[in-house]
This record gives structure tokens, sequence and C-alpha cells, in this order.
């Protein structure tokens, strides 16, 4: 397996792991925890960054020479297809986030629906950047 | 729309030459030129050029394209 493909797996599936401990924490969270919790989003990402880091590091160790290589011009479309596919999954991610926080929602609702739209959107560039380094390989 | 190519056959005759050795004369990952070989990426013309340049041939003995 390439190493922007492992690159893809490990983003994928760091953050479908990681971000899905937050939002089943944030779903069932006690009621009366009404506010953002900042705290646990900071968590969140600092272990996403770590573990990234960790597996990236691991990845290039593997293949020092695919590591270092810049991309080429196939990974470099492959990144700009997945980018776009999830961009307009984000525009319409956000435009149903705002169309929704019209209606007054908890400020809680509103900031952790914008972080899953984010979440989504990125989950979906890893997705499709894997999906296309199969169906060429 | 279909490239068909004869870089396989051409890496044969040029001493079978690995993917990974024209994948780095012409600055590609190695999978990008399986990629080429097996038609499931169409490179950039100068990608084409240079890979036709490696085995000293012109772009049309290398890439034939038919409206399939």
């Amino acid at each position: 397996m390439p190493f922007r493909e492992k690159s893809a797996w490990i983003s994928l599936l760091s953050m479908l792991c990681i971000y899905g401990v937050y939002f089943w924490s944030v779903k069932h969270a006690a009621p009366s925890v009404g506010s953002f919790r900042f705290g646990s989003l900071l968590e969140t990402i600092i272990a996403l960054v770590v573990v990234q880091a960790v597996l990236t590091v691991a990845a290039a160790i593997l293949t020092p020479a695919e590591a270092k290589a810049p991309r080429d011009e196939r990974e470099r479309l492959i990144e700009l297809r997945a980018t776009r596919v999830a961009y307009a999954g984000l525009a319409t991610g956000v435009s149903l986030a705002c169309f929704f926080g019209a209606l007054n929602p908890p400020m809680v609702f509103d900031t952790n629906a914008l972080l899953l739209v984010l979440v989504t959107a990125e989950l979906v560039r890893s997705g499709s950047q894997i999906i296309q380094y199969r169906l060429s390989a | 729309m279909t490239i068909r190519n004869e870089i396989r056959r051409l890496r044969f005759e040029h001493g079978e030459m690995t993917q990974q050795a024209l994948a780095a004369r012409i600055g590609v990952t190695r999978q990008t030129v399986n990629a080429i070989e097996l038609g499931k990426y169409s490179p950039s013309l100068e990608a084409a050029f240079k890979i036709a340049a490696v085995f000293g041939m012109p772009l049309e003995s290398v890439f034939h394209y038919s409206e399939d």
C-alpha cells in the first residue's frame, strides 16, 4: 500500500475513533451539562494530533523513500478530487447548520453541529482519497 | 474514449525495465506508472512525453487514442 494511501487510512480511522468518542460523550452528556465543553474538545484535538503524528511517522519509517518524495501528478489529482467532493458536503452541511441555527437551538447544539459537519467533510475527503487509490491500484 | 499504451511491451524490450525504474526516470511513483500501464490513469502531456523519451520513441508509438 503506498504511503499516501496509508496516510488517508490513518486520517480516516483516527478521526472516526477519536471524534466518535467525542460525539458519543456529547450525545450522552447529562442534561444539566448545557454549555459547550471546550476542555473536552481540546482533549479530543490533542489526542487526534498525537495519534495521527505517531502513526504517520511509523508509516514513514516503513516506506521512507515514498514519504520523502513530493506528491506526483496522480496523487495531486486524487487529492484535488477528494477535496472537491468534501467541499460540496461541507458547503451543504454549513448551509443546513445555518438554517437550523436560525431556529434558535441551544449554543451547544449549534457549535457541535458545525464541528460534526467539519469532521464529516474530512472523513469524506479521506474516504474519497482511499476509494480513488483503490480504483487506480 | 480509450487511451491504450505499449509501456509494458516497451519495458520488456528495454531489458525488463521495472516500473520503479521507469517511475524514477519520469518523476512519479511506481503506483502511478502501474495505473498508467493498466489504463486506469491518463498521464499529463508532460509525463507522456517523458515516458516516450525514456524509450526513445515518438509519443504516438507509445500511446494510442481511440473513441470507443
